[in-house]
């Protein structure tokens, strides 16, 4: 069948203005989207850059937008990205600076961050003249982190990366998950310090779009949201979210719901005057508009009572 | 058709037109309602889950004696109790510890066979939607409308869309708005976080994300935005005025909420549906409206 390719360029040595090629080339049924580029690139242009290794869904350098889908070339059919017509899109993935054509930066993207988290164990003493061995379930849960082979999908979902690039992002988060959680390491809370610095742990959204999009079902959502609850029970975490999480456990305690107005104010901190006024124009405005009438009551929940013994109860056996 | 209301600490907090509209949508509709009163927060994801999953146990005990399926109008509501019903009905024993420990006392046991659904879905899974489009006294011609779903009404797979046929759940409100007449006018990041849980930890990425989200609809010639979740409603209108700074210019786009948008079709005025407690400005909304009155 013949398919045309409408490519992303980007010539890092030309003008530097991004534009579009268009191929097209003659491919069996069955072939993947890099039987394609594999074959524009030996019969049509040696110019087109690309990343490619394994060949065969292993390795996750071959990470692309094809017609909008984030995925990876090599696993690709064509004939699943066809059946509106014979044309298909090809961009770089998103949220990460180009180099050329499809092929994205990967050390602005990925390991200069994973660097930051100091991705490697530092071992604590371990039995002498023999293995450090773990339980297996310890294993089972970070072999499933360590699966992870950096194809860059979840870091291309992140909702936060688009508005902020130096957010560490879910695939360098996830490695310090993999180092924080290993008991061999003699210093997890480092990395969970380092973790809850600014563009860290608080920095995520737990959007669930990392999760959504990792092929190896390594779920990097529920890894950070991991990070931040370790970094609580040890007593490290962003001073203003544990503010806010304490308020909030607290007007939930008392009265069985959330105290939004009583939230708003102890989040930012009681003697914080600047940032108290800060929320005064809004403030104002929901007055007017009746959002927030006077007097402002919270007033207990009828279950509420109830809903303390659950936290009485949880908190005593947390600790 | 009758289900157990959960309406959500923000429905009667920070957006108080949202619980009177969703109520006066639900009698239009001849849905009944049995609200759940004596129940806690949800969590909403900032409790932790030794917290909320107790919590959210009871409230769907409570539901399940009721023998009403529970009826959500918050995306995060929604999300988080579908991921505690997901642990719960799928792992027995942890659903039996949490009986025992927490629920026993009060002579209470989830038998994990509650649903919690999304008055969105309600609408497309139970309701119908030709029982639906025959109610509609108002369609919402020229109204063009950009959608905004809350990440919990899209994820996580495993709770929100388990099955291949309930990943069309995806759609429901792109579907919706074309059912009630209007203009649909899609963005890139209707799926996307609206900010609000990072409002705390990182405040200028939050109304990055308002400006974002906002501007794109509004570039793209859309009247207003509509949600399925207030606390996306909190920040995209709430906050719109401070986003506005860091864009640079104007956005001034009406952010309703999903009740207030299904109740303008069904007949209601933007009166009734309480759209002037907005902070961002719906006159926009409201003059369409009475033109098509």
């Amino acid at each position: 069948m013949q398919i045309t390719f409408k490519v992303y360029r980007k010539d890092p040595e030309g003008n530097g203005k991004p534009g579009r090629s268009e191929y097209t080339v003659d491919l069996s049924d069955d072939a993947t989207v890099m039987d394609g580029l594999l074959k524009i690139r030996d019969e049509l242009d040696g110019t087109l850059a690309f990343r490619a290794s394994c060949l065969r869904g292993y390795c996750g350098e071959c990470t692309m937008r094809i017609s909008g889908k984030s995925t990876f070339a090599c696993t690709a059919k064509v004939s699943a990205f066809t059946k509106k017509g014979p044309e298909i899109a090809l961009d770089p993935i998103r949220n990460i600076p180009v180099i050329k054509d499809l092929v994205f930066d990967w050390d602005a993207f990925l390991w200069n961050k994973i660097k930051a988290v100091k991705p490697w164990l530092e071992p604590r003493e371990g039995p002498a003249n023999e293995e450090h061995r773990l339980p297996d379930a310890v294993m089972k849960d970070l072999r499933q982190v360590m699966s992870c082979y950096y194809c860059g999908l979840c870091d291309e979902g992140c909702t936060v990366l688009p508005v902020d690039f130096d957010f560490l992002g879910p695939a360098a988060l996830t490695k310090a998950y993999r180092v924080a959680f290993d008991p061999r390491d003699r210093d997890g809370k480092e990395r969970l310090r380092i973790a809850e610095q600014p563009k860290g742990v608080w920095d995520c959204v737990h959007c669930f779009e990392a999760s959504e999009h990792c092929p190896r079902g390594i779920a990097p959502t529920e890894r950070i949201v991991a990070l931040r609850d370790k970094a609580f029970q040890m007593g490290i975490s962003h001073e203003k979210v544990a503010r806010h999480h304490q308020s909030f456990a607290a007007s939930v305690k008392e009265s069985g719901w959330v105290d939004e107005g009583r939230l708003a104010v102890e989040s930012e901190g009681l003697t914080n005057i600047k940032g108290l006024m800060k929320l005064l124009p809004t403030a104002a405005k929901a007055l007017v508009r009746g959002k927030a009438p006077l007097p402002y009551v919270h007033s207990k929940r009828p279950g509420a009572d109830r809903i303390k013994k659950i936290f009485e109860k949880g908190e005593r056996e947390r600790k | 058709m009758k289900y157990a209301f959960y309406p959500g600490c923000v429905s009667r907090g920070g957006c108080p037109e949202l619980y009177p509209s969703a109520v006066k949508v639900a009698q239009k509709l001849e849905v009944e309602l049995e609200e759940l009163k004596d129940v806690g927060c949800t969590g909403a994801g900032v409790l932790p889950q030794y917290l909320s999953d107790p919590i959210n146990a009871r409230t769907f005990a409570k539901a399940e004696g009721l023998g009403l399926p529970i009826m959500t109008i918050c995306s995060t509501c929604q999300g988080v109790m579908a991921q505690a019903n997901y642990r719960l009905k799928s792992d027995p024993a942890y659903r039996e510890k949490i009986n025992r420990e927490y629920l026993a006392e009060e002579g209470l046991e989830y038998r994990g066979t509650t649903e919690v659904k999304h008055l969105l879905w309600i609408l497309f899974e139970d309701y119908g939607l030709d029982r639906l489009k025959s109610l509609i006294r108002r369609p919402l011609k020229g109204l063009k409308v950009s959608p905004f779903y809350g990440c919990f009404l899209r994820r996580p797979p495993e709770a929100i869309t388990p099955t291949k046929e309930l990943s069309r759940r995806k759609n429901y409100l792109d579907e919706l708005i074309e059912i009630l007449g209007a203009d649909l006018v899609d963005i890139s990041g209707k799926g996307k976080c609206c900010g609000f849980p990072i409002l705390t930890a990182s405040e200028e990425n939050s109304l990055a994300m308002v400006a974002k989200h906002t501007g794109e609809s509004k570039e793209k010639g859309a009247d207003c935005m509509v949600t399925p979740c207030p606390l996306c409603h909190l920040n995209l209108d709430g906050n719109q005025p401070r986003a506005q700074a860091v864009r640079g210019e104007k956005i001034d786009l009406p952010i309703i909420h999903l009740p207030q948008f299904v109740g303008l079709a069904l007949g209601f005025d933007p009166e009734e549906m309480q759209l002037k407690r907005h902070i961002v400005s719906t006159r926009v909304v409201e003059s369409r409206v009475e033109m098509l009155a």
